[in-house]
């Protein structure tokens, strides 16, 4: 990885008695997909408008490419593209025409701009809607529009803030291919959600916000190791004598049970075939069993793990 | 200059209610004008209608009065006959004749004796004009007549002064207002034209740039808009630009209509002309102050017909201020159309000149536009500052 594009330092953000950023510190280097992943209200939107001078804070400092960042920072703005959760299109202007002004807004050459616009009319692949208005558009199409004028200036840094709520799996899945592939380009992403499953397909650096604070950071295997839990077995059994239970709870690597409506989880840490291990003195005492599931952590675990509260818990 | 293009495609994409308004403003100045264009001379001309008169007393005095009838009106045959004359009349058979009489026996006798009742037998449709003029006829033959008897003229030249002061014409000469223009700066309808405006330049601009604006201002829009290089300084000068030349093309295009319905400017009508640009002014000023409120498309196009009809009444474009109450004129003063209104008629001469008092009015004018605009501002401060609190 390259240099630090992005540098939060300290960041204190009060609104009245609340504190919606905590001592929120962040470095993000060139070339990364940096994923900020936290509940609703966590403070990541917060973070994006501090990031972009949008929010006066409190406290703190934010640099971007290396320099200051300000509200005057028109240099700096001018190499970051944002797309938002909600679409921020004109209704009155076509799909060309919406393209056009935000990349307009960024880029004076015409022919310049005209070629950067016919490029994210590509990329998004709304070659045959260029003239229709974004009324007549689906939400999946409408949320590709929305990404062509983030992107259409051709920007350093790219902040998508929760860009998929709302959007059907295919969509969603087309987005983060796109998002994938900017980053391939060169572009550096700065990708807030509280889809875990997002951030963990596309992000090669996340962050773990909670309450304004940043609990956790690294890739996604260094916030799996953080945590106790390496595998969790659950089995469907319809009765399960506390002998039994106790035996599991005995075996190496096992450090917590559950048996709740008939399944039966047991939580590892480390070792290898704890499965076996399991089923094998299931058989023993001759009890019958139904389906057998074997999972590896998630980013839910690290944060359940970290904050006691599951990342979905606060889902709209 | 994006955002000022941007400005004028939305601009493009709301101004189908505006141009409805402006089309049928213009086509209603177009119908008045051609009806004024209409010659006044020809509009009043002498006609005679067609009297049939039979003479049951053929007297000398009888057949003065035939023949003074038959000076003044085309006198006709007719056959004495009741039926056919009713049904001439009546059914208008014989669409000539417009009015049947008959001089009684012993008319000459009773004119000598100072008896002027039951002279005539006659037959008209009531309340008809042939017959009105008739009777004015009749009865001004026989007061003259009476007159000159009165003061002791005897019958027959009492009749023979009558026919000779009653022969007398005044020479009335009508003319069209053009032909006496050079002595005026505007015509009636140039007055009327201009105090219709005020109604067109709210509805227009209250329907068109507010909706506009709104847009523009829209919170994502601003949001992403603030996120890239252009200046929030250059942002709000190309919508003040965009929104500028949208008030002034208006403006020119009633301008240009008022030039080519009416002729062009001159003298005073260039007060006119400075006036309805301030109460653009006001209006644009008020279209912003609007849409600094974030009202809805729907509670913009309420609020424009409210305006426009509302200061539309009260301030005398649709009702003369005359015909209102004291009260509510005295309300009307706390609205720019008023004052709009008060300088249109002091220049156009409904009310005496006084350049002092149209300065006022202009004035007043100018401080409504300055109050609307200043009320925007400290709203957008407002929100500013509760924005950057969030």
């Amino acid at each position: 990885m390259g240099e630090t594009v992005v540098k939060l330092d300290n960041l204190v953000k009060r609104y009245g008695e609340l504190i919606a950023l905590d001592h929120f510190s962040l470095e993000i280097k060139e070339g990364e997909i940096f994923g900020l992943l936290g509940p609703n209200g966590s403070g990541k939107t917060t973070t994006i408008n501090c990031l972009l001078s949008l929010l006066a804070y409190d406290k703190g400092s934010i640099e971007i490419f290396g320099k200051k960042m300000t509200p005057t920072s028109y240099d700096i703005k001018q190499q970051i593209g944002i797309i938002m959760q909600d679409v921020a299109v004109f209704d009155e202007l076509t799909v060309y025409e919406n393209i056009d002004y935000f990349c307009g807004l960024y880029i004076h050459d015409k022919a310049k701009r005209k070629q950067y616009v016919e490029e994210a009319i590509a990329f998004v692949g709304l070659e045959d809607f260029v003239r229709f208005r974004p009324k007549k558009l689906s939400g999946g199409l409408l949320r590709r529009l929305n990404i062509a004028c983030g992107i259409a200036h051709k920007p350093r840094l790219i902040i998508l803030d929760e860009p998929t709520v709302a959007v059907d799996p295919q969509s969603r899945n087309k987005i983060l291919e796109g998002i994938a592939e900017l980053n391939r380009n060169g572009a550096t992403v700065i990708y807030t959600s509280h889809y875990m499953e997002e951030v963990e397909q596309l992000c090669t650096q996340i962050a773990i916000m909670d309450k304004g604070r940043k609990i956790a950071e690294g890739t996604k295997d260094e916030l799996k190791r953080m945590i106790k839990n390496t595998e969790t077995v659950t089995i469907e059994i319809l009765e399960l004598p506390d002998a039994v239970r106790s035996e599991i709870e005995n075996l190496p690597h096992v450090y917590e049970t559950a048996y709740i409506d008939d399944k039966f989880t047991v939580r590892c840490s480390g070792g290898r075939h704890n499965l076996i291990r399991i089923l094998d003195v299931l058989r023993q005492n001759d009890l019958s069993f139904g389906r057998v599931y074997t999972e590896l952590p998630t980013l839910n675990d690290v944060f359940l793990e970290i904050t006691g509260k599951s990342l979905r818990d606060k889902e709209d | 200059m994006q955002v000022f293009n941007a400005f004028l495609k939305v601009m493009r994409s709301k101004m189908s209610s505006g141009i409805i308004y402006i089309v049928i403003f213009l086509v209603i100045a177009v119908i008045m004008t051609n009806s004024a264009k209409t010659d006044a001379t020809k509009v009043f001309e002498g006609r005679k209608i067609g009297v049939v008169v039979y003479d049951d007393d053929n007297t000398e005095e009888s057949r003065a009065l035939k023949e003074y009838i038959g000076k003044r009106q085309d006198l006709k045959e007719l056959e004495r006959d009741a039926d056919l004359i009713k049904d001439t009349i009546y059914m208008n058979w014989n669409a000539e004749i417009h009015y049947v009489m008959a001089i009684k026996k012993g008319y000459a006798e009773k004119l000598r004796s100072g008896d002027y009742n039951d002279l005539f037998e006659n037959y008209h449709m009531h309340d008809s004009y042939e017959n009105v003029m008739m009777e004015q006829l009749l009865t001004e033959y026989l007061n003259t007549v009476g007159a000159y008897q009165a003061g002791g003229i005897a019958l027959s030249e009492a009749i023979s002064r009558t026919e000779s002061v009653l022969s007398a014409e005044t020479e009335v000469t009508i003319r069209n207002y053009d032909e006496n223009a050079a002595d005026h700066d505007m015509s009636p309808l140039f007055d009327d034209y201009f105090r219709y405006l005020p109604y067109i330049l709210l509805s227009v601009l209250i329907e068109v740039l507010c909706p506009v604006l709104l847009t523009m201002n829209k919170k994502i829009i601003r949001y992403r808009t603030d996120c890239s290089s252009v200046r929030p300084t250059s942002y709000m000068l190309q919508i003040i630009l965009g929104s500028a030349l949208f008030v002034v093309c208006i403006w020119l295009i009633f301008m240009i209509a008022g030039t080519a319905f009416f002729g062009m400017f001159r003298g005073r009508a260039w007060l006119t002309l400075l006036n309805s640009f301030l109460f653009a002014m006001v209006a644009v000023s008020l279209s912003v102050l609007i849409a600094s409120f974030h009202p809805g498309e729907l509670v913009v196009n309420l609020l424009a017909q409210i305006l426009g009809l509302g200061m539309s009444f009260l301030c005398g474009i649709f009702v003369p201020m005359e015909w209102l109450s004291e009260s509510v004129a005295a309300a009307a003063k706390f609205l720019p159309a008023y004052w709009y209104i008060q300088a249109n008629d002091l220049i156009c001469g409904k009310q005496a000149f006084d350049g002092h008092r149209i300065l006022v009015c202009m004035l007043i004018e100018a401080a409504f536009a300055v109050v609307f605009t200043l009320a925007s501002m400290v709203i957008r401060r407002y929100e500013a500052g509760k924005a950057a609190a969030a």
